[in-house]
């Protein structure tokens, strides 16, 4: 599934260089990869909605059952970090791809040395991390930790209005998940509109 | 309390006076992306002193000839 998303998103991308021929104002390396990353945790959230509120509903799972809940959440955690290394590694080796693809559009005569040789110096300018990563990612993870820490107060709310742990679990779980997808919006925010040091 | 600062550049005029050099060759120059190039250029982003010189000894001219600060409503 998160495969599939991952083709469409280049089939996208690939339409968009086609569409752009000779345009300067393609989507970043950074802005492509964290939409990948959004994709990546909207999917996880998703499969982990199906899975575990499907066997709820469909009554395999008991009334209070913690240790189903814990576990559950627990493979979708190493999901979504097995998932999120997988699918950037794919998406590096996309993006390489449609680094050539784009050389080879805008110039038909290219031969594979000089294609080659485009492809290591957009890495070099492209997917460098720098100072303006670092900051946009770190208020980034400011907003992602709020909205986590906004989710640990709200379990603990319905805790005390007599909601069962599960309840609060799954609102922690989500909430985490959820920060980390507003995290990925906020950096996509910075990356449009600039940042500021204050 | 201080008005705020507003920085403005002169890239891309020093680009154009480098016969016409890239945004992705001044990014290779000094270290950091294209995109980095492209929002300080746009104003978007004010770099860090460190960058801002790596940036200027790029072009071969004092920090004060890239960038240039007045306070805001002046």
């Amino acid at each position: 599934m998160l495969f599939v998303l991952d083709i469409m998103y280049f089939l996208y991308y690939y339409k968009y260089i086609q569409d752009n021929k000779g345009s300067q104002s393609i989507m970043s390396y950074q802005e492509r990869r964290t939409i990948v990353s959004l994709l990546t945790g909207v999917a996880v959230i998703v499969a982990y909605s199906i899975y575990a509120f499907g066997r709820y509903q469909a009554g395999l799972v008991a009334a209070g059952d913690l240790k189903f809940w814990a576990g559950t959440m627990l493979i979708f955690v190493g999901i979504g970090i097995l998932a999120s290394i997988i699918i950037q590694i794919i998406f590096h080796i996309l993006t390489s791809i449609g680094m050539a693809v784009t050389t080879k559009i805008r110039d038909q005569q290219a031969s594979d040395k000089e294609i080659e040789a485009s492809i290591e110096r957009s890495i070099g300018s492209e997917m460098v991390e720098d100072e303006m990563d670092r900051l946009i990612e770190l208020k980034a993870n400011r907003v992602g930790f709020a909205a986590a820490g906004i989710g640990f107060i709200a379990g603990l709310v319905a805790l005390l209005l007599g909601y069962s742990a599960v309840i609060m679990l799954n609102i922690l779980f989500l909430s985490f998940s959820g920060g980390s997808l507003l995290e990925g919006i906020v950096q996509l925010y910075f990356y449009r509109r600039g940042v500021a040091h204050a | 309390m201080p008005k705020k600062i507003v920085i403005t550049n002169n890239i891309r005029r020093l680009r154009f006076f480098a016969n016409e050099m890239t945004q992705q060759d001044l990014a290779e120059r000094a270290g950091v992306s294209r995109q980095t190039i492209i929002a300080i250029e746009a104003g978007k982003y004010s770099p860090s002193l460190e960058l801002a010189f790596r940036i200027a000894d790029v072009f071969g001219v004092a920090i004060g000839d890239v960038f240039a600060h007045q306070q805001e409503g002046e």
